[in-house]
């Protein structure tokens, strides 16, 4: 008996011993102080759209690293260890939210330091759709008033922790406010005299676009970019196309085109791409293309399609 | 009104070419108690194909040679532990996972990834209509011409090798059919199709054959009814024809269990 309850309390301390040590280790984590040692803030970006929004206001005041890479879908990417690591050490954090990044919370919380964490998208109005069970679609910077709000909102929070550069971020603002409004007027009236108004898409993620814009989506797959779809919803789809005469099917870049491949065959109409903006890939990058680049080609996109 | 569209008819014709051959490997696979080599074989396809983005070589080739490897690795595994054949599929398929998810980490372009593994039975291009089509004529002419051969090797590898059976040959014969097979029908209509195709119809097929014959033959009709009937609801119903197709028939399986209450053989 006696015997029986000395091993169990050595197991007992055992376990203590092995918690302190543990905990110990956590504590050793946590004391991380950050601040860059050339001075510049390093901020972390979630996806394309909101490094390139960051970097065009923050210049060469930050350095800006995308956490997703060129050519990858967003919408699939999760954070990996090393992202981890880099965001303990990074002085700023900008994502859209709106459910653009699922994994945005379990991060944040798991997060050590003090980092300034930036919902771009705060203050957009947000189109909820019934129909998908509550899913909003958070690809809100299709319309360029509300990614004026996410780069004014990104702009705000960099003037907040750098007060010394305070200037320089709100010209780089002002520059590009007029950019996003000139935009803006551009798509309204070009898309406004479009001659048809219906868009058929491969993901549901072109409700700001078609809401701002006067136009209507008709999407084949779910918000999910990859989500298997069900024959009736593509034979819906191919009726849909023949009664009013769609001669193009869009798909994205970073998805795979296989049905939007499928319903153009049976009803003999064109595939091309309709861009998100949610990334882009290598060529795209290197040829310089940015957020006002390829909302341009969509335009050009919808004018050949639609006209 | 259903076969007016053609991407219903590609599946109808691909649906029923691999309701036919799928129960023939799944019965060999069943007797040998290597139920998941579907699965097994399925994951490892995937690792091939990030193997053959990351190295540069076609992926759908990569796909099929990681297919054949895993395959013979299984045949290898189960000899080494005679006993313990799942465990061959346990460590195989574990494998795939684990290598298509590190491997899929250096893929650059997740697009191309994920255009390799969105199979889904009504979005079938002409060039896998094409590669299912003879995949259906090699898997059924060799069941067909080796069908003594084979039906000796499911049920009991020493006494086929008493009855001059080749086995070594036929072995090889029958793992390598099921690697192509399992590559190509995963790319095309989804693994998911596939793991459960292999299996239920063979287990329902159980219940009501009483020869190898007769329980080959009504897999096989099962295997059709289920996937005909399958994709029929998911089309006037608007379901995922993936699950539509493994759900009837498991729906299908608990029925004639209820009715049947016996076990096989």
């Amino acid at each position: 008996m006696i015997k029986y309850v000395s091993k169990k309390m050595n197991k007992g301390y055992g376990l203590l011993i092995f918690l302190g040590v543990l905990l110990a280790m956590l504590g050793g984590c946590a004391s991380n102080d950050k601040k860059q040692e050339d001075g510049k803030l390093k901020i972390y970006t979630s996806f394309y759209t909101m490094y390139d929004f960051t970097s065009k206001i923050a210049g060469d005041k930050a350095e800006v690293v995308n956490l997703v890479e060129n050519g990858t879908e967003p919408h699939d990417w999760e954070p990996s260890t090393t992202d981890m690591t880099k965001l303990e050490e990074a002085d700023m954090l900008v994502y859209n939210g709106a459910g653009m990044e699922h994994w945005i919370e379990q991060v944040t919380s798991s997060l050590e330091n003090n980092i300034v964490l930036v919902e771009a998208s705060n203050g957009v109005e947000l189109i909820s759709d019934e129909l998908s069970q509550g899913n909003s679609d958070p690809h809100v910077w299709l319309d360029a008033k509300n990614a004026k709000i996410e780069m004014e909102n990104i702009k705000n929070a960099l003037v907040k922790i750098d007060e010394e550069n305070a200037q320089y971020y709100e010209s780089n603002y002002e520059k590009y406010a007029t950019m996003f409004d000139e935009l803006d007027s551009e798509l309204t009236n070009r898309l406004g005299a479009l001659k048809s108004k219906n868009i058929i898409v491969s993901h549901e993620a072109f409700s700001y676009l078609c809401k701002a814009y006067g136009l209507t989506q008709v999407s084949i797959g779910d918000l999910e970019a990859d989500a298997e779809p069900d024959a009736n919803r593509i034979a819906q789809i191919v009726e849909f196309a023949k009664t009013n005469q769609v001669k193009t099917i869009f798909f994205e870049e970073l998805v795979s085109p296989k049905v939007a491949n499928v319903i153009a065959n049976e009803v003999g109409a064109d595939t091309a791409v309709l861009n998100p903006v949610e990334g882009l890939t290598e060529d795209q990058m290197d040829a310089g293309e940015d957020y006002f680049s390829i909302m341009r080609s969509n335009m050009d996109a919808l004018e050949k399609a639609l006209n | 009104m259903l076969l007016q569209y053609d991407f219903m008819r590609k599946a109808f014709i691909v649906g029923i070419l691999l309701a036919i051959i799928i129960p023939c490997i799944g019965m060999i696979v069943v007797l040998r108690r290597l139920s998941m080599t579907g699965d097994a074989l399925s994951h490892m396809s995937l690792a091939g194909v990030a193997l053959g983005l990351v190295i540069g070589i076609n992926p759908v080739l990569g796909a099929t040679l990681a297919c054949i490897i895993a395959a013979f690795g299984i045949e290898f595994i189960r000899k080494r532990f005679n006993h313990y054949a799942d465990m061959a599929i346990a460590i195989i398929m574990s494998t795939g996972v684990g290598l298509a998810g590190v491997l899929s980490g250096f893929v650059s372009n997740t697009s191309n990834f994920n255009s390799f593994l969105f199979g889904s039975i009504v979005a079938i291009t002409n060039f896998e209509l094409v590669m299912v089509i003879l995949i259906s004529v090699i898997v059924m002419l060799t069941f067909v011409l080796l069908y003594k051969e084979l039906m000796y090797l499911a049920f009991d590898e020493n006494s086929a090798r008493l009855s001059k059976v080749p086995v070594k040959a036929i072995n090889f014969i029958f793992t390598l059919l099921t690697a192509l097979t399992v590559s190509i029908a995963s790319r095309t209509v989804g693994a998911l199709i596939i793991s459960s195709l292999m299996v239920i119809p063979t287990a329902c097929a159980m219940q009501y054959g009483k020869s190898y014959k007769q329980t080959l033959i009504y897999s096989i009709v099962f295997a059709v009814i289920f996937t005909v009937i399958g994709l029929t609801l998911s089309y006037y119903k608007g379901l995922k024809p993936g699950g539509t197709i493994v759900l009837t028939s498991v729906v299908f399986l608990l029925i004639t269990l209820a009715v049947k209450g016996r076990k096989p053989n």
